[in-house]
């Protein structure tokens, strides 16, 4: 599923797009060492850990996008880093149960289908 | 995913069609008859050497005709099979030079439908050196393929197992990252370094990916609950060992450090989404060997080996 696609399904604000990356799978959570040990690669990431380390993360697991949600505050800092290193960085004002909702739906659609 | 499969495989052939020429795959060991030879004769030769088809030469070796298996059996039902080939033959032979490329060997093939093309010495003589066939092609190009995948083979061995020279300058001197108490926006830093390192050297992802677990929480471990230290990284021929170590204040119960989801961590820092108390366990998981030793005096060593591919 490209990238695009999940933006407009989860009406996604872009914050940092650099590239439209093929993303196979999802992860949710909120603690380093948990997605760190579980998040797959080429996956996208929905959490409301917006530090630098966030992109730590995300670089050893190869994971493609970040979504941050509740609309949390994101960094000048946090941005330029994530150009830096080309981690897609998205925000939503939705909460992470809704994003991960939508996102199943997309990327696991076939078993959600009633 | 399959056709793409077999897309990329006929790419391999088609670069070879074009690289190899006629002369590396042809036959030069020919049976060949003159023009004044029987059809019984060139018969009784077919049968012999299971073949279809031979090229009649003249005394310069030039080809001048082919007489094919049809030609045979044409002769035998008109009556003429004890007669010379020279009345009844093909003359209008198609021949192709030894230094084309295989590709137009199989164009030719294509175009005129014979089992086999006499091939020549070059594009202006008839002088014959050998004889092409479809199953010539194929063989050669199985055989190159073949060569192909052990050369493939032998370097996968090769950058399995790191350079000799590469390993003795890391032991000379080993990577080495300071690494500060609660620094947690340069944490990270060391796993990321390592990583585009072990990434110039070639070493495969998932390895990569270990190594970059077992540096980061390692020194998130030493940001978090130490009062610093550092990460070296050395290169051994088919390891890769990860040291950390800090300067205190200890680790009290190293059993109970172990267990998932034990952690004496801030609440503030667990509101950044460290000290969950996963840290020393996922390093466990990704090492093949951990070792950890701590005093209340000096401080916490660990020592994590992680086998290359393995």
């Amino acid at each position: 599923m490209k990238l695009n696609q999940i933006v407009d399904h989860c009406s996604l604000k872009k914050v940092v797009f650099l590239s439209d990356e093929d993303i196979k799978t999802g992860y949710c959570g909120d603690l380093m060492s948990d997605v760190i040990a579980h998040a797959d690669n080429e996956s996208i990431w929905v959490t409301v850990q917006a530090h630098k380390n966030s992109i730590a993360v995300a670089l050893i697991k190869d994971i493609k996008a970040i979504v941050f949600t509740n609309n949390v505050e994101i960094s000048m800092e946090l941005i330029e880093k994530a150009k830096e290193e080309k981690i897609n960085l998205f925000s939503s004002k939705n909460n992470s149960f809704q994003i991960c909702g939508l996102l199943y739906q997309l990327l696991e659609g076939k078993y959600y289908q009633d | 995913m399959t056709i793409l499969h077999s897309r990329q495989k006929l790419t391999l052939a088609n670069e070879l069609i074009y690289e190899l020429k006629v002369k590396d795959a042809m036959t030069r060991e020919v049976i060949s008859f003159s023009e004044d030879s029987t059809f019984r004769e060139i018969q009784m030769s077919l049968k012999k050497n299971r073949i279809s088809g031979v090229p009649i030469l003249d005394e310069k070796k030039n080809v001048i005709g082919m007489v094919s298996i049809d030609n045979v059996i044409t002769a035998l039902d008109h009556d003429y099979v004890n007669d010379k080939v020279k009345e009844y033959m093909t003359r209008d032979v198609i021949t192709i030079p030894q230094n084309f490329s295989l590709v137009s060997a199989i164009k030719k093939f294509e175009k005129y439908k014979f089992g086999r093309l006499p091939v020549t010495e070059n594009s202006h003589s008839k002088k014959m050196v050998g004889i092409l066939t479809m199953g010539d092609i194929l063989n050669l190009l199985l055989l190159s393929i073949q060569t192909i995948a052990e050369k493939v083979e032998e370097k996968e061995d090769r950058d399995s197992q790191l350079s000799e020279q590469l390993i003795e300058k890391s032991q000379e001197k080993p990577l080495r990252f300071e690494v500060k108490k609660a620094d947690f926006d340069n944490a990270g830093r060391v796993a990321s370094i390592i990583r585009t390192y072990l990434q110039r050297l070639n070493i495969d992802k998932k390895t990569t990916r270990r190594v970059a677990i077992v540096c980061y929480e390692a020194e998130m471990n030493i940001s978090i609950h130490s009062l610093g230290g550092y990460i070296s990284v050395t290169l051994e021929q088919n390891n890769i060992i990860i040291t950390a170590v800090d300067y205190g204040p200890g680790i009290p119960d190293i059993d109970e450090a172990m267990k998932p989801g034990f952690t004496t961590a801030s609440e503030q820092i667990r509101a950044l989404g460290f000290g969950a108390g996963m840290g020393l366990p996922n390093i466990k998981k990704c090492a093949d060997q951990l070792e950890l030793e701590s005093s209340m005096e000096t401080g916490t060593i660990l020592k994590a080996v992680i086998r290359i591919g393995g």
